[in-house]
């Protein structure tokens, strides 16, 4: 039963999220803060080249030094691990070889941090290097060693859905474009920590500042050879994630294992360069877009090709590389589609998921190809895709189903709030307005280890005195999880958000969450706290109605009150309800789960892409650029997301706020990138991104479309918003000095050189030559068979 | 390691006499980074941040002193007047390095990308040492700084502080960089316009192993302005031929290397925009009238 909005008291207001006030005043406890009696240290050994056999490992003079108390190598922990069930391909400490610079090959524990240190430097390493793989064309000459395996090819797609070809020899208008996007990383605030105990009894507990405990506690099980009864994970606050702790990370296993060893309480925090190496970020990508067009702007098909640079392990890129094709056709209806994916090894540290995961770099190619497009067809780049928008409720031609759209809601938004139309024309000279559109999902509707089971799970525990226990898998990584939850919880039984307490991602505790990554828990776990809220809803209602002599239908939980919805005044408090419901049958608790539906297209990869709901983005950046230097400045960006419904205003427009910020970021200066197999610039000093005073002044629009499968009709918010702003700002670019720069990042340097330059573009000419295995020709759903 | 906290100069000059491979540390902002990326493990330290006779300014005899200790915070605060310098101090990182950091450091450092090191060489600043042993002494800042991250210093001696004659006329800073702020610059510039002596002094900052002063470019603008007329007549205009072609004497000038933050061509570039709006600038400050 949907309440109508004016009926919610706490759902839909921008109330301060539960963790705020221990956030601000430093009191949050982040899992470097975590100090234990007796603890001590662990610091882990990393390659210095990118691509080496290790001969030898000696470590007794390591060993030997005073304050060492344990020393591991490969040895130690042979068990192979990885995010992805196909991807088993990591060692917590490289045993033969090591694939890029910073895989880890041993570790120590000593009584502080400067002792293991010393103590890193006492392990002699005897390496044969090989020649090094740094980038897709040297991956794609195959010379030399490949990292894995017989061949540098980590993962292809071929897929078709319908006859690209034939449409495309139809269209009135066919275009094609080549871009590349660089690869960036997430930069939290904090950097990655763990600490392992063992307890007398041999239990392992592992704190650890994780987006993802669920599939630690897994990997934990395997690589330790426990029982995963007795492992018990606890996932800390995160100090931002941006899906960067979202992988299984040797540190974990190695604070385990040396816990395990010595007895004793270990933790192990990086430094900022090992986050840097630990990586699992941004892929870099070469991609090919050929769309054809009818003489309207109409789709009529579209082939895309992308070239993944993966880094040294498969980490989550058998997932991203399906993801760099899957989200073309939610955004426009496109009749016929195409899709040709590789992902290489290249010995740099293995790229992952970062907000966005996949989506942000076909977005740049797609949305700076359709600006193009829309210019050579004479027609406005807000009408076209207007005039290619899919419909809500409907299937696309790769078998995505969508629910709710408000991408046109969001078009207009931006449109109007930044008068695109009119002043693109009579920009003064070196400024320019650019725009895009985007989509993304509301979590993945598939698992990442295959399984029948919810992927969200929330149980409650109503007390006496109307107090409410709700616990959770989700680990709130400062997006705001804890405070939707509660939220939810709130609004359906009627009490205030101070009467929720949380205990949140310690697997010994909360049921199952599949974790922080692919925009999943509001929807996910939200619709799972639901359930389990109306579920001890009714039984309040039940027992109350018998008391109060009226039927459960007639009543409605409000301001801590079960009272009747036409006559107020008659009803409980409800603490006395749970006490009667207590009273009659005892404990007063109510559990809830959320299994997406199965959406996944008959066709093998069709896992990857589908999502309950998906939302959708526009934005408009304007830009000031400096013709002379090359540098450009974005002094405003109107942006309008596609929430479903905010269920705190105030979180959305923060994560909306933050896309943007980290949008600018890639799409300006950002890039992580290597010399000689060393990353350039591991530091915060010298990687730049963004501050304060880059920030321009931002305009979010929040479009409510009540989707009919999230929780009180939300979607996702914390990954969508980015994906417009780096097209649009390739657009706004062009817009200002007539330029194409299509290469993330648009540096300074690549403006100028376009500038100088006849083509006035930067940008890869083509993609390489590559054998792509045969195409599987799809099935396409009904509603597109003959369009 | 050591780390000896001298409360006065003389007892800092005396522990250096002692111990002369003790690092003297000040703001710790070029520092700090080395010993945290562990390239550099001194044996001892000097902590000067408690000598108050460093953290002054004063001017004397037309001339300006600033002490080795004074923050680009305290510039951007005390010396307005001096603006291409209070420019390059508001540059330096955020305002908590500027609150840290001191010219000192970055003539200790010596660094070619040091922000407040061109505008002292277009001041034509001389740089003060002292020794117990031996006293004072002062060099010209390129006799001081003698090479990338290498000084003229004796290793007995600490920076005082520096000192230049106070020029009448117009001048800027600028720089370019990935970002506004916490940025290493790509290229930086100083340009100050020496009324009374007819002379434009323009200085190079990260473009090659040391500060650079575009002494062509200097001369040929300086010949314009007098063969024009301009010195003495502000309205007088200077064509764009003579200020494209003093953009390109400051370019070649420059010597620009490629590394992770730039390339030499783009420095290159760099140097002539900075140059041919510094440049303008200065003429436009020039014609303003005095009341203003």
């Amino acid at each position: 039963m949907r309440q109508p909005a004016d009926e919610l008291s706490i759902v839909g207001k921008s109330l301060i999220k539960p963790d705020a006030f221990s956030k601000v005043s430093g009191q949050t406890k982040f899992a470097d803060d975590l100090a234990l009696p007796r603890m001590i240290y662990g610091r882990i050994l990393r390659s210095p080249h990118p691509h080496a056999r290790i001969l030898r490992v000696d470590t007794s003079r390591a060993r030997a030094h005073p304050g060492v108390l344990a020393v591991l190598t490969g040895d130690d922990l042979p068990i192979k691990f990885g995010i992805l069930p196909v991807s088993q391909d990591e060692e917590a400490l490289a045993k033969e070889k090591v694939r890029y610079v910073g895989d880890p090959i041993a570790a120590v524990a000593a009584t502080d941090e400067w002792i293991a240190d010393e103590a890193l430097d006492l392990i002699d390493v005897q390496f044969q290097e090989l020649p090094p793989v740094m980038s897709i064309e040297q991956a794609i000459a195959g010379a030399g060693e490949p990292i894995h395996g017989t061949s540098n090819v980590h993962k292809t797609v071929a897929l078709e859905f319908g006859d690209t070809d034939e449409a495309l020899r139809a269209a009135a208008h066919v275009r094609e474009d080549a871009v590349f996007f660089e690869g960036s990383t997430h930069l939290p605030m904090e950097q990655h920590a763990a600490v392992a105990q063992v307890a007398a009894d041999g239990k392992l507990t592992l704190w650890t500042s994780s987006q993802t405990p669920h599939y630690v506690h897994r990997a934990l099980g395997k690589v330790l050879e426990m029982p995963m009864s007795r492992i018990r994970v606890i996932a800390t606050p995160n100090g931002g994630g941006f899906g960067g702790k979202s992988d299984i990370f040797a540190h974990e296993l190695v604070a385990a294992k040396l816990a395990l060893v010595t007895g004793r309480p270990v933790k192990i925090t990086l430094t900022r360069e090992e986050v840097f190496y630990a990586h699992r970020g941004r892929h870099p990508v070469l991609m090919k877009v050929k769309t054809g067009f009818r003489k309207d702007g109409r789709i009529t098909a579209m082939q895309f090709q992308s070239f993944l640079d993966g880094g040294g392990y498969g980490s989550y890129g058998v997932a991203s590389t399906y993801y760099t094709g899957a989200l073309q056709a939610t955004t426009y209806a496109i009749p016929r589609y195409r899709f040709e994916a590789v992902r290489f090894f290249t010995n740099k540290p293995p790229c992952g998921p970062k907000r966005g995961h996949g989506t942000p770099q076909p977005r740049f190619a797609l949305e700076t190809h359709l600006d193009k497009v829309a210019e050579e067809l004479g027609i406005d780049p807000v009408e076209l895709r207007r005039r290619n928008l899919p419909k809500p409720d409907s299937r696309t031609v790769n078998w995505l189903r969508i629910t709710s759209i408000g991408l046109e809601e969001c078009i207009n938004k931006v449109v109007e709030g930044s008068g695109f139309l009119k002043r693109r024309t009579s920009m003064p000279a070196g400024r320019g307005l650019g725009f895009a559109v985007s989509c993304y999902l509301s979590g993945a509707g598939t698992a990442i280890y295959w399984n029948e089971m919810p992927h969200s799970e929330v149980q409650l525990k109503l007390d006496r005195n109307g107090g409410v226990s709700l616990l959770c898998g989700a680990i709130d990584i400062g997006q705001g999880s804890d405070h939707i939850l509660a939220a939810i919880v709130a609004e359906v039984l009627g009490v205030s958000l101070e009467d929720i307490q949380l205990t949140t991602a310690d697997t010994d505790l909360t049921p199952i969450d599949l974790g922080s990554y692919s925009s999943r828990v509001t929807f996910m776990a939200g619709n799972a706290a639901k359930a389990a809220a109306e579920k001890v809803r009714d039984r309040l209602f039940e027992v109350a109605a018998k008391a109060l002599q009226c039927d459960p239908d007639e009543l409605i939980a409000r301001d801590h009150r079960v009272v009747r919805r036409n006559r107020p005044a008659d009803g409980m408090d409800f603490a006395q309800a749970v006490q009667l419901a207590e009273a009659q049958d005892g404990l007063v608790t109510g559990t809830g789960s959320y299994t997406p539906p199965k959406l996944a297209g008959p066709y093998k990869g069709s896992g990857v892409g589908p999502s309950p709901a998906y939302s959708y983005s526009a934005a408009v950046v304007e830009v000031d650029c400096d013709s002379r230097t090359g540098e450009v400045r974005v002094p405003e960006v109107w942006i309008a997301h596609d929430i479903g419904r905010a269920i705190n205003p105030m979180l959305v427009i923060g994560q909306v706020e933050g896309s943007v910020y980290m949008a600018l970021g890639e799409a300006l200066m950002e890039e992580q990138s290597f010399r000689l197999g060393l990353h350039k610039f591991p530091s915060l000093l010298e990687y730049k991104s963004p501050t304060a005073l880059e920030t321009p002044i931002m305009h979010t629009y929040l479009v409510e479309t009540i989707d009919r499968e999230g929780p009180f009709g939300a979607k996702e918010a914390g990954q969508g918003p980015l994906l417009p702003v780096i097209p649009a700002v390739a657009n706004a670019i062009y817009n200002a000095l007539g330029v194409r720069i299509d290469e993330v990042p648009i540096t300074p340097d690549k403006v100028l050189k376009a500038m100088n330059d006849r083509s006035k573009r930067v940008g890869p000419k083509s993609v390489p030559a590559f054998d792509f295995p045969p195409l599987i020709n799809a099935d396409v759903p009904d509603e597109w068979k003959g369009k | 390691m050591e780390v000896l906290l001298p409360h006065s100069l003389e007892e800092a000059l005396a522990i250096k006499g002692e111990r002369p491979e003790a690092t003297p540390i000040a703001g710790g902002t070029d520092l700090m980074v080395d010993l945290n990326f562990g390239r550099l493990r001194p044996a001892a330290m000097i902590d000067l941040s408690r000598v108050a006779e460093l953290a002054s300014w004063q001017q004397e005899d037309g001339h300006v002193f600033l002490g080795a200790g004074l923050t680009y915070a305290t510039i951007v605060k005390e010396m307005p007047e001096f603006k291409p310098l209070v420019q390059a101090s508001r540059s330096v990182g955020s305002p908590q390095i500027r609150n840290r950091g001191t010219v000192g450091g970055n003539l200790g450092t010596a660094s070619p990308a040091g922000d407040a090191l061109p505008v002292l060489a277009a001041y034509d600043a001389d740089v003060v040492l002292r020794s117990r042993a031996r006293g004072e002494r002062s060099l010209a800042w390129h006799a001081f700084l003698t090479g990338p991250k290498k000084t003229a210093i004796a290793p007995d001696e600490l920076i005082i502080g520096t000192r230049w004659r106070r020029l009448r006329g117009p001048g800027s800073f600028s720089k370019i960089g990935t970002r506004n702020a916490m940025v290493i610059s790509v290229a930086g510039l100083c340009l100050v316009v020496d009324e009374e002596n007819g002379a434009v002094k323009v200085a190079l900052g990260s473009v090659g192993p040391t500060i650079l002063r575009a002494t062509e470019a200097e001369q040929q603008i300086a010949a314009a302005m007098t063969s024009s007329g301009a010195w003495q007549d502000s309205s007088i205009t200077i064509t764009e031929q003579v200020i494209d072609e003093f953009g390109s004497l400051v370019a070649a000038a420059a010597k620009p290397l490629d590394d992770v933050r730039g390339t030499a061509a783009y420095r290159r570039h760099g140097c002539r925009v900075l140059a041919r709006r510094a440049l303008i600038w200065a003429l436009n400050e020039r014609r303003l009238p005095a009341w203003l």
